[in-house]
């Protein structure tokens, strides 16, 4: 009887010790997260398929530069264009957002924040070389402030919207917590938060680094596309003399060069050419782009912004009148902006598409050189000063580049050259919002279309998806929307 | 604790011994006089004694000290009680009768047997016998009706389709609402395996002939013993086991048909109303149907060519056989029982095919007086071919019946072949001769243990288990069955899937005093699953040599899936009873399982329970003797269910492909306190049986709460994700079943029975996490039942202008579709089920009858109506008749909108309620009549018995459901599905 109990008792206890053992089956063909994160090359990969998501159709690759574009005097939907016209994007053509149609940026943006925290949590646990470990956490801090960049000005006001920027901005997510309730930090909590993240990844990442392996070097952040993204933030917010710093650091970095005036668009033979249809940017303007390919995790498809300004795809987001009026007959500019084939409705000629798919694909572009000169040329017209630098060389060195004649160093000057420059590139709504002007726009078609908002109006915020506010108590809904 | 038990049993006989000490000592054995088996656990008792008592140990001996002028009372449940005068003698072997009446009673139940009158928890069981003659190819099909509680919804009328079982309603969302199926003490696999096939049950491995009995534990009290997994209740079948005797041989040999017909008067429009209609339909869109030019040109001499009745030229009679033996013997050492069934079932649909080799061995052996080891084998061959059913396409053979017109050249060539000019470019027939689509399956099932009794009353017992599956499945599409394409494309798969179980127990029963009966189990269960899989797909293959070695090898697609589940267990279970008047049972048990968050693997279950058998009160004796059994019992107690794909807990990580690097995306996030789902069920039940068991019945009432759903719960995108998968709202069952059987006849010669059962339940969701309801047409709302349709508001026609009606928001009418309101317009659940049965015997002729209902549920067969009845928006398919009851001039109403050509109101729209029906029906189940030849008859040619019966299953149903069967299974929806038909099979048995 003794003996029994004693091997009863045995084999319970051996059953025990084993049990956590054998109650825990790790997924094989999905990985778990504590796998994923617990070595250096799991989260290296964690770090490259955080990208992943800026080519998603409701962020750069679709409705993020979409919907800013069609806000503005660029856009226009062309009714008379009825071979294609689908009746997408309308909401975002009469900036006529509800709390249940508002941008899928707030998703996305958490999304890619989520990958970045998980992995700069977990760099501190993996054995690696110090340098290695900073470089891979610089690429996620600088997703992290470009995610919390997309959704602040997304959805909030701009920073002058208050003296102090003491106004609603969006929730810093800078852990992992699946049970967070987050309240919406201010919008100078916010870009603090984004300026701390990339000043650190400037400071630890290796200037010469580069991430392996990847077909476009432009796709991943280096120390260049930290540093223009910092100018970008700091113009955003104000701060000129550290703008116009950051814009010189990478204009002399010596990486980059303006591009021809024939290199931004030409017809030769009757073919169109530009380097914004390039599949990988040679040598040039380009800082950081997404880059969009259909065999992607996220790779398009009809909704891509290739698709929808394409006169062979959706074409509902066509250009105005009003853009193609901005440019001189000699600026080549003029030629992005072309019609389809039977001169019925205007398209920008930015996303064209690769050729290299059937439903075509265009990269991006998030910073590139020009944005650089015309971020300085802004902060010193506000009192920056850079030795050797001046606001009108900066706006020369652009327009001697695209055959336009010299905009006058002032703050108009400055803000028609971007508008001429950095057109489709998902930059006016927001260089109206922080500049405090109106959007006003002549050529539009509809009825219920605004022809201009004006400063302070509630619509330069968009609204907070209605969803939220069911599961996170501590959330407030912007001025001027229903919940 | 049994140690404890142990010393207090030894005390009590010592004091017995010291009492007596002046009377002589009897012993003896006490023995089964049919088998010869000793008898374990009788008491042996002096006559007129409460005090003076023995109890036979594991060899069936017995010693007492009793006068020598004594009478020994025996007792033992199962067993007919005798008085054994003791005449001075110093052994005394008795024997004992089996009582076949309480035989009957003894059930099987978790870990364990117990008699009917000591069960505190509610179980229902049905005994094998008679199970094996109704021609169906699965166990769970049997249960149909039977069993008060217990819904089998079949969806799919396929020979080996799976079933939906469903014990006192849907307890859970997300989670599995099937129960749990234990073979022979060990939990089992059930459900759907198929791959390439429409449904594969995974329960046809089970031969109906060789099941003794099946239990269902439907309580907390009955099922909580299997905690982790009981939430839905219990199903325990229990194998022929070998008998000691000469070897005893059965052979039987079947025969039947099967045949698609529609008792509701479901059929399609004839040629001739087909084209009255369309050209109705036409005149109404303001066009000429006899203009050539026109696309709807259909003119009167249509009639006059080549017509077909396209149901008619897909459908054959379907024919099955099935031919088995087994054999049944043993000696007091060895026992076996072991059997072979080779089935073939040719479907009514051409190109549907089933075919199944099973076969059995239950052995045991003796290897000393106190240990005994058995293995109980069962291994199965299936094959199922298949044509596309189960979805609304081409080459669907039901459903391009349903819609080919009946002009349609569907024989073009004369050989049934796919041609261009007609149905896209498929046919049926040569889908069924070209194209590929199979599941072999080969399982095996085996179990071995040991069975040790160390001491007397103390078994300890190991069983080990193992159930492998492997499955091979082909899907070849043939060129020569699609006129599109010349290549071949065909898809391979093959998976095996493995189950490990080890059950080991330890259990002890005794008897103090004469009345307090104890009963234990302790025990131990570990499990491991996992089933991997390899999926080979070629685009294009040489139709010559359909093999992957004609693919061009850069397109072959391979893809494997891979997932591993685990779980251990501890539980006990304890019985005590007083003097077979109050019982008490309590069971608990701890589970651990690897589907859950590291936090919470851990689940403790457990349950209460008591009965009071009144009748054997003694103050209830002597006043009321019609009554023989009246017992009162509740209990409540805690089950778990985890019926949810691995790996839900885990924060994940999937592929990401960008700018030509492979990375990582989270794909989940982690819930590290995901845990198990639970029922928590309150019984309440009464057990009668009146004038000698004449009549027996039972009632329960319960109420079965269903805790910590798991659901997904939506949660803020500020943590990356909207949704993570939780434990969170909550839902409740209650209801009431009756179960009632009554011998009006039982005489010697003659026999006739009647029983019922029926079973009333209501769902009720009290609580989703948060959200009001969870679905869109078909949806899962608060304070309403599991589903519900949400559907647009169908008025009806318009008596003026024979337009659709429809009714908005503010109840006024409308004819614009868009405008119609929306609103809840019923449930597929019953409010009623059950089922009733007559048997009749006289000498050797055998009828048995037995009648399923479901009563109260409504079925909505959006998916096919909305096309057979649409008012005209399709003119190239056929409608059902129904349809040719339509609106024709000012004043009709009761009838369907008038056919408009080409009619785009949306007057058809598919989640609307005009296709919602009534649901209830009565289903002439199975009807068997069967002769036994007389035994000296049989003896002449060297057979102990022979009989030939006749069944028939399926009969015919009483219900008005617009469709060829109203069985829609648990949604009340399907599409396209094989459905039941009818069968009726001849058989003969031959024992020797």
């Amino acid at each position: 009887m003794k003996k029994i109990f004693t091997i009863a008792l045995a084999a319970v206890a051996l059953l025990s010790s084993c049990s956590k053992d054998f109650l825990t089956k790790e997924p094989a063909l999905a990985q778990s997260d504590v796998l994923t994160l617990s070595t250096f090359e799991g989260i290296d990969k964690a770090v490259a398929g955080a990208y992943a998501p800026l080519a998603s159709t409701s962020w750069y690759c679709g409705d993020f530069i979409l919907s800013n574009e069609m806000r503005t005097m660029n856009g226009k939907r062309w009714v008379q264009f009825t071979r294609y016209n689908s009746g997408r994007y309308l909401e975002d053509y009469s900036v006529n957002f509800t709390a249940t149609n508002t941008s899928g940026v707030w998703s996305y943006g958490y999304y890619v924040i989520l990958s970045a925290n998980s992995a700069i949590a977990a760099l501190d646990n993996v054995e690696a070389p110090e340098q290695d470990k900073n470089n891979v956490k610089a690429e996620a801090l600088f997703l992290r402030a470009l995610s919390h960049f997309d959704l602040v000005r997304t959805f909030a006001q701009p920073y002058n919207y208050t003296a102090d920027a003491s106004h609603l901005g969006v929730p810093v997510v800078l852990t992992v917590d699946s049970e967070a309730k987050p309240e919406r930090s201010t919008v100078k909590v916010v870009y603090q938060q984004i300026i701390d993240d990339l000043l650190e990844a400037e400071k630890i990442i290796d200037p010469s680094y580069s991430r392996k392996g990847v077909t476009d070097a432009t796709a991943s952040a280096n120390i260049n596309s930290i540093r223009a993204l910092l100018s970008r933030v700091y113009l955003y917010s104000e701060q000129w003399q550290k703008a116009a710093d950051y814009a010189t650091l990478v204009i002399n970095s010596g990486k980059y060069k303006m591009w021809t005036p024939d290199q931004v668009a030409s017809i030769k033979d009757g073919e169109f050419s530009s380097v914004f249809n390039q599949d990988v940017p040679a040598e040039g303007e380009v800082i950081f782009e997404v880059y969009e390919n259909l065999s992607q995790s996220y790779g398009g498809g009809n909704e891509n912004v290739c698709g929808m300004t394409s006169f062979n795809g959706y074409g509902d987001c066509g250009a105005s009148k009003d853009l193609l009026n901005l440019y001189e007959q000699k600026d080549v500019r003029g030629l992005l902006v072309m019609p389809d084939y039977d001169g019925n409705a205007l398209f920008t000629m930015k996303y064209f598409g690769k050729g290299l798919s059937s439903i075509d694909a265009n990269n991006t572009i998030v910073l590139r050189l020009s944005e650089m000169y015309l971020n300085r040329a802004e902060a010193l017209i506000n009192g920056a000063s850079i030795p050797g630098a001046t606001a009108l060389g900066d706006l020369e060195t652009v327009a001697k580049n695209r055959n336009a004649s010299v905009q006058p160093a002032t703050k108009s000057g400055v803000y028609a050259e971007r508008a001429k420059e950095l057109a489709w590139e998902g930059h006016l709504w927001f260089d109206l919002a922080r500049t405090g002007r109106a959007m006003t726009r002549k050529d539009v078609s509809g009825t219920q279309v605004p022809t201009s908002i004006e400063p302070k109006d509630y619509r330069w915020a968009m609204p907070i998806p209605d969803r939220e506010f069911t599961v996170n108590p501590n959330l407030v809904q912007n001025d001027g929307y229903n919940k | 604790m049994s140690k404890k038990f142990f010393s207090l049993a030894l005390c009590l006989f010592i004091s017995i011994g010291a009492a007596f000490a002046q009377t002589r000592q009897v012993s003896g054995t006490v023995t089964d006089a049919t088998t010869g088996d000793p008898v374990v656990g009788a008491a042996v008792q002096l006559k007129g004694s409460t005090t003076r008592y023995s109890m036979t140990d594991a060899l069936g001996n017995y010693s007492i000290s009793v006068p020598a002028d004594a009478t020994l009372t025996v007792s033992m449940f199962g067993y007919l009680g005798v008085d054994v005068p003791v005449e001075g003698k110093t052994v005394v072997n008795i024997t004992l009768k089996p009582d076949t009446r309480t035989l009957e009673d003894a059930l099987v139940i978790a870990y364990g047997t117990s008699k009917k009158e000591a069960i505190t928890g509610s179980v229902a069981t049905v005994s094998g016998q008679g199970l094996a003659e109704a021609p169906v190819s699965s166990v769970d099909k049997m249960l149909s009706g039977k069993l008060a509680g217990v819904t089998i919804s079949a969806v799919s009328g396929q020979p080996g389709a799976a079933s939906q079982i469903r014990i006192r309603g849907n307890g859970s969302i997300n989670a599995s609402n099937s129960p749990l199926w234990v073979v022979d003490g060990i939990p089992v696999l059930s459900g759907d395996i198929s791959f390439a096939s429409n449904t594969s049950s995974l329960l046809t491995n089970l031969n109906p002939s060789d099941i003794e009995s099946i239990t269902v534990l439907k309580d907390a009290a009955a099922a909580s013993a299997y905690g982790s997994r009981a939430a839905n209740g219990v199903i325990l079948v229990t194998t022929k086991s070998g008998k000691e005797g000469d070897a005893a041989f059965t052979a039987t040999a079947k025969y039947g048909v099967n045949w698609l017909q529609s008792d509701a008067g479901f059929r399609m429009m004839t040629a001739r109303e087909a084209l009255s209609y369309q050209r109705d339909a036409i005149v109404n869109a303001g066009m000429d149907p006899d203009d050539p030019t026109s696309s709807y040109y259909r003119p009167l001499s249509i009639l006059q060519g080549k017509l077909y009745n396209p149901i008619r030229d897909f459908t054959k009679l379907g024919q099955l056989q099935e031919y088995e033996i087994s054999a049944r013997g043993g000696n007091s050492k060895s026992k076996y029982y072991s059997s072979f069934s080779y089935h073939k079932n040719d479907g009514t649909f051409y190109g549907v095919y089933y075919e199944k080799l099973q076969g059995r061995v239950n052995a045991s052996y003796k290897l000393r007086h106190n240990l005994e080891t058995g293995i109980r084998l069962n291994y199965a061959y299936t094959q199922q071919v298949d044509v596309p059913m189960q979805s609304l396409q081409y080459a669907n053979p039901l459903w391009t019946g349903e819609t080919s017109l009946p002009w349609d050249d569907i024989n073009h060539n004369g050989d049934w072949s796919a041609w261009s000019g007609y149905n896209g470019g498929d046919n049926p027939r040569s889908t069924a001769k070209y194209d590929d689509q199979r599941d072999s399956n080969y399982r095996i099932n085996a179990t071995v243990n040991l069975k040790w009794t160390p001491l007397k009353n103390l078994v300890l017992e190991t069983k080990e288990s193992i159930e492998t599956i492997f499955m091979d499945s082909r899907n070849y599409f043939s060129p020569l069955a699609h006129d599109n394409t010349t290549a071949g494309q065909l898809e391979t798969y093959h998976r095996t899937v493995n189950q490990i179980t080890t059950s080991n127990t330890a259990s002890y029963s005794n008897t103090f005093g004469g009345y307090h009966n104890f009963h234990a189990v302790i025990g131990q269960e570990a499990m491991r699953f996992s089933s991997q899989s390899t999926d080979t797909y070629s685009p294009v293959v040489d139709p010559n040599m359909p093999y992957h070695n004609t693919a061009d090898q850069t397109t072959t697609q391979i893809s494997q899936s891979f997932s591993e589940e685990t779980m251990l267990s501890f539980f006990g279970i304890a019985d005590y009873n007083y003097d077979n008047r109050i019982f008490v049972q309590g069971t608990i048990r701890e589970d651990g399982s690897s589907l859950f968050g590291a936090d919470n693997k851990w689940g403790l279950f457990w349950s209460a329970s008591a009965s009071w058998n009144i009748a054997n009160e003694k103050w209830f004796k002597n006043n009321v003797e019609a009554v023989n059994l009246l017992k009162i019992r509740g209990s409540y107690g805690v089950n778990g269910n985890n019926g949810i794909s691995p790996y839900k807990a885990y924060g994940l990580y999937g592929a990401a492909i960008y700018n030509g690097l492979t990375g990582y995306l989270p794909s989940q996030l982690e819930n590290r306190v995901l845990s198990w789902e639970r029922n928590k069920t309150l019984d309440f039940g009464l057990d009668f049986g009146i004038l000698e068991n004449t009549i027996t019945g039972s009632i329960d009432w319960y109420n079965r709460k269903t805790v910590d759903l798991l659901l997904t719960k939506q949660i803020p995108q500020t943590t990356g994700f909207s949704t993570i998968f939780s434990n969170v709202g909550s839902m409740k069952n209650t209801g009431v079943e009756i179960q009632l059987e009554a011998n009006i006849i039982q005489t010697t010669d003659m026999l006739l029975s009647i029983g019922g059962n029926v079973a009333f339940n209501r769902t009720k969701i009290l609580d989703l996490g948060g959200d009001d309801y969870l679905g869109t047409n078909l949806r899962n709302v608060v304070g309403m039942s599991m589903y519900n349709w949400y559907l647009y508001d169908y008025y009806g026609v318009n008596p003026s202008t024979g337009e659709a009606l429809w009714v908005t928001e503010d109840g006024s009418l409308t004819n614009q579709q868009s405008k119609a309101r929306r609103y809840y317009a019923g449930s597929p659940e019953p409010k009623a089920v059950g089922g009733f049965n007559l048997d009749f015997q006289w000498k050797g002729l055998t009828v048995g009858a037995a009648f399923e209902f479901k009563a109260g549920n409504k079925v909505c067969i959006w998916n096919e109506h909305h096309y057979l009845e649409d008012d005209g928006a399709d003119m190239s398919m056929n409608k059902m008749y129904s349809s040719y009851n339509y609106w024709k001039q000012p004043g009709d109403t009761g009838c369907n909108p008038k056919p408009v050509a080409g009619q785009t109101t949306n007057s058809n729209v598919y989640n609307s309620d005009r296709w919602v029906e009534d649901g209830s029906y009565l289903r002439f189940k199975d009807f068997t009549v069967g002769y036994s030849l007389p035994e000296n008859l049989c003896k002449k040619i060297s057979m102990k018995g022979i009989r030939v019966y006749v069944s028939g299953l399926n009969l015919y149903c009483w219900n008005d459901v617009n469709f060829w069967d109203p069985e829609q299974g648990v949604t009340g929806n399907t599409a396209g599905q094989y459905p039941t038909t009818k069968s009726i099979v001849g058989g003969l048995e031959f024992t020797f």
